[in-house]
């Protein structure tokens, strides 16, 4: 990518803009609830608090259509893979937010069983205290993370991982010349050897031949 | 409830648990555990017919204890005579970790054995099925035996492979598994990465 896209001009900007427009105000949670916190959001989720009015409106169980991974719960060592690859199968742009003190450090587990903080498995965007955390502390993080989301600059995300993956892709088309040039080079020491291998059976057939 | 004491007492060579101060325990010797079990839920005049719980003891720093290490206590509530409960225990030596199971006479005995099987290591012999339950499959060392230190955490590489046993019992309920799953051993670093060690 050349420079011109990464400097803020008037069509990344309102493009930027936009964009974060969009994601800040439809931020679809995806609630991995393994204890009591799951309740308290659950009394966020409906009526008396309702989080649909920031724009959450959908609570979707599949990390496929969700933004937000809400953490909400203890999380124990069984399940730490199984927390990791729903993270993996988020599509991006994804955040977590770790809700309460298990989440976020382990709580009052200090024990065998328990994972000190979900940061240990996964980047968490959003720390909520409290145990379990209330309504208003959630809504305060949402406010947060919405916070974050405008200041984040999708065109720059967008060229900075293009620039990435060029880079990779040149520095495996590099590893494969490499590799084809090392081969070939084996392959004719090899070949080489053989040919000088047969000219002396010959050369050796010829002289007995002659005498 | 004195009578069930009794009973034990002169059947099957139990001793009354002096340590006991709220509820009728005895202790019995481990060879005629299963005799004494099958006498207390199939006699009319006792028909225990449910295993309430079950759980593992480590006597390791128990003040003033004598004798072997663990104990495993059986609470057993009877449905028929309401009110009646008994509490049996066999203790258990370190040198000898078997117990007989109670699963031909309880369904509820195997998940109960399974974990006291996985917090102490205490093997139930005959028990159809004894793996861990609570702790992950990688886990080594059994955590609530009093040695083992209680903030020695242990990561779990990757999740349970749990499709065979949906398909067995798929198969138990009359299906047909047309084809069988293999597992995907997922890349090892990745789910290692940030994991802490000592
Ligand atoms: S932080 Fe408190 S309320 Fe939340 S999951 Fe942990 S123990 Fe439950």
């Amino acid at each position: 990518m050349s420079n011109e896209a990464e400097k803020p001009n008037f069509i990344t900007t309102s493009l930027d803009f936009l964009v974060n427009w969009g994601r800040t105000n439809s931020l679809w949670p995806f609630p991995y609830g393994t204890a009591c916190c799951a309740i308290e959001f659950m009394s966020t989720e409906v009526g008396r608090y309702d989080l649909s009015r920031i724009g959450s409106e959908y609570v979707r169980f599949t990390p496929r259509q969700s933004d937000v991974l809400l953490v909400a719960g203890t999380i124990s060592y069984k399940q730490a893979p199984i927390l990791k690859r729903m993270y993996e199968q988020m599509a991006e742009p994804r955040w977590v937010i770790a809700m309460g003190a298990c989440a976020s450090s382990g709580g009052f587990y200090d024990c065998y069983c328990t994972v000190p903080g979900i940061d240990h498995i996964i980047p968490v965007d959003v720390y909520i205290g409290g145990c379990p955390s209330r309504p208003e502390a959630f809504f305060e993080a949402m406010f947060d993370l919405q916070k974050k989301i405008k200041d984040e600059s999708y065109m720059k995300q967008r060229a900075e991982r293009v620039k990435d993956q060029l880079e990779m892709i040149k520095a495996k088309t590099e590893q494969a010349k490499a590799e084809a040039r090392e081969f070939a080079r084996e392959k004719t020491a090899e070949l080489k050897e053989f040919v000088t291998e047969k000219e002396q059976e010959l050369v050796k057939k010829a002289q007995f031949w002659k005498e | 409830m004195e009578s069930v004491i009794d009973i034990l007492e002169s059947k099957f060579g139990a001793k009354r648990d002096a340590s006991a101060k709220w509820d009728a325990c005895v202790v019995v010797p481990k060879e005629y555990l299963h005799n004494a079990v099958e006498f207390l839920k199939n006699d009319p005049s006792m028909q225990f017919d449910m295993l309430l719980d079950l759980a593992g003891i480590d006597y390791l720093t128990y003040p003033n204890h004598e004798g072997p290490r663990f104990a495993v206590s059986y609470a057993f509530k009877s449905m028929k005579n309401p009110g009646r409960r008994v509490r049996l225990k066999v203790l258990v030596s370190e040198a000898d970790l078997k117990v007989p199971t109670l699963t031909d006479l309880y369904a509820s005995a195997n998940w109960l054995e399974r974990e006291v099987y996985d917090q102490f290591g205490i093997v139930f012999e005959g028990h159809p099925d004894l793996r861990r339950i609570l702790n992950h499959v990688e886990f080594v060392g059994h955590p609530l035996r009093k040695d083992y230190p209680a903030q020695k955490r242990q990561w779990l590489s990757t999740t349970d492979f749990l499709i065979p046993e949906l398909e067995k019992r798929l198969e138990d309920k009359g299906y047909k598994v047309i084809q069988r799953s293999k597992e995907i051993m997922p890349v090892e670093e990745e789910y290692l990465e940030g994991s802490i060690r000592e």
